[in-house]
């Protein structure tokens, strides 16, 4: 175990010299970042108007959710794609050989190897709203709730990952995937509003087929204190389970790899 | 073989014919591609849900607006937003770094027929894909009138013709920035994040801040996608429509002016990778 944090250590160190040397891209992606969180709450302020409710949710608490949508807008760019997105590449060219060939996990090394940097700026922004707008509402959350939103928040990342790698991992079998994860992105976008604003069978959809709602609503429900018990239980089996399945689904993959050559 | 020398008429036809016919082979074989290209504009659909989902919660409008408008309003602002597409910045940016632009100026027309080939037969094969989420979303939502009539349908043709053409020609001109600046893509995309802000895909003009309102006139972004939906939808007098194909050819001048100043300073800018 040890060995594997020392690894990751050293992965995050090669990844930030390489990546010191586009100091440009970091200022532009800087502003991007900061423009779409504009954009996003110029949303909220929208939709909001005349109702001042938000499917339940007042703009302070909405805020949160949008907080929770960029804070994991940018731990997708920053730890998932830039690893998960090689994996086509591997296959195609067959460099995949290498990876499977070192004397480590080769699921830990395909999504841990790379890190990119200039997403950074994105979690920072994510964290920042989900306290700003956590620190705007009537009642502060108490240490529970806080841990209970810590502990969502890691749940709702495994659900991340494990559809990502899930999807990156089909380019075993059909090889030009680098675009695949824009069909989890595509709907991901809704996540930035809170689930309860969608109509009833849209809900459904964002809860159960396709888990958005345990990635953003929830671990912001569980930071407003407006968490329901069942949810927890709920979002700790989708996480387990997707673990699980991506575990699966790695070694059902790689069965079905016969490198590029032969 | 006709040993009579051809018309210049004819000789520019037969070069669109077979760029025409060469890209279009070539987007059908993406086809799987631009399936999953479609899904990066899927704000419009996403805003269509919520929209409806407040005007249920208020009880049947919102503003003025029921379920069916916003269903009409942000169906026709998706439908814009897929036709506009132009990622023509990337494609210039590429080659300029490639080095393999010098091998397009070289041949008998200019590369700017060739992108846009590129980009009118990829609406070809998008076309399908569109017109079924557009008709899926009209069964779905009971009520809803996309188009108001035949006759502004005609002129939403003409608006979203004159739209696509400003948007590509933006996106031409950041693609060209690439003589001078090494990033010109980064460029493109903070061009996105602004239109998908300003141009009307998080709810109708109307729902924007009052301030923001006279800001928005004086900028492209609603021109692109807001005026054209609303065209389509009837729900702009003809005075109205008459005022925004107006505005829209003179964005298009202004544009169109930039852009020839772009390509005359540009090209003389130029030295080739690997040269």
């Amino acid at each position: 175990m040890t060995r594997y944090w020392r690894l990751i250590s050293i992965f995050m160190g090669a990844s930030l010299s390489a990546q010191l040397e586009y100091r440009v891209n970091f200022v532009i992606n800087l502003v991007e970042t900061i423009l779409r969180v504009l954009g996003s709450l110029l949303g909220l302020i929208i939709l909001l108007g005349e109702n001042k409710s938000l499917g339940g949710w007042s703009f302070h608490e909405a805020a949160v959710v949008l907080g929770v949508f960029t804070l994991f807008d940018g731990l997708i760019g920053l730890a998932l794609a830039p690893n998960l997105n090689r994996i086509a590449e591997g296959v195609r060219t067959g460099t995949m050989d290498f990876t499977l060939l070192k004397p480590i996990d080769s699921q830990f090394l395909v999504s841990f190897r790379n890190i990119n940097l200039l997403r950074l700026p994105d979690v920072l922004l994510g964290l920042g709203i989900i306290v700003w707008a956590v620190l705007q509402s009537p009642i502060l959350p108490n240490l529970g709730n806080l841990s209970l939103g810590i502990l969502l928040l890691l749940c709702a990342y495994s659900i991340v990952y494990g559809i990502w790698f899930m999807l990156s991992t089909t380019a075993f079998w059909f090889v030009r995937v680098e675009n695949i994860t824009e069909l989890f992105m595509g709907f991901y976008r809704a996540g930035q509003f809170p689930v309860s604003v969608f109509p009833g069978w849209v809900r459904t959809l964002f809860t159960f087929v396709i888990p958005i709602a345990f990635i953003t609503t929830i671990p912001a429900q569980a930071l407003t204190g407006k968490l329901e018990q069942n949810s927890l239980w709920i979002a700790l089996g989708f996480a387990a389970l997707l673990l699980f399945l991506s575990r699966w689904f790695w070694r059902f993959a790689l069965r079905s790899y016969t490198s590029a050559s032969s | 073989m006709n040993s009579q020398p051809m018309s210049p008429f004819e000789n520019t036809w037969r070069k669109f014919k077979a760029l025409f016919g060469a890209w279009l082979a070539h987007m059908t074989v993406y086809r799987a591609e631009i399936l999953i290209w479609m899904l990066s504009g899927t704000i419009p659909l996403i805003m269509l849900a919520v929209w409806i989902g407040q005007a249920q919660a208020a009880g049947g409008t919102v503003g003025g607006f029921s379920a069916s408008d916003f269903a009409a309003y942000f169906l026709a602002a998706w439908l814009s937003g897929q036709m506009i597409v132009a990622w023509v910045a990337w494609e210039i940016d590429f080659a300029i770094r490639q080095g393999t632009f010098s091998s397009k100026l070289l041949r008998p027309i200019n590369p700017f027929w060739e992108y846009f080939m590129q980009h009118i037969t990829e609406r070809f094969v998008r076309g399908p894909f569109i017109l079924a989420v557009v008709a899926l979303g009209t069964l779905l939502i009971p009520g809803t009138r996309l188009v108001a009539s035949a006759g502004h349908l005609l002129v939403y043709i003409l608006a979203i013709i004159l739209a696509f053409a400003i948007r590509f020609l933006i996106a031409y001109c950041i693609g060209l920035l690439c003589f001078w600046l090494e990033n010109a893509t980064a460029l493109d995309e903070l061009y996105f994040v602004l239109s998908i802000m300003l141009s009307g895909s998080f709810a109708p003009l109307d729902f924007y801040p009052a301030w923001l309102r006279p800001i928005l006139e004086f900028l492209p972004f609603p021109y692109i996608v807001y005026y054209p939906a609303q065209i389509l939808i009837g729900r702009l007098p003809w005075s109205e429509i008459a005022r925004v194909l107006l505005v829209q050819c003179v964005w298009l001048a202004i544009i169109f002016v930039l852009f020839s100043w772009l390509w005359k300073a540009g090209r003389r800018h130029y030295g080739a990778v690997g040269a």
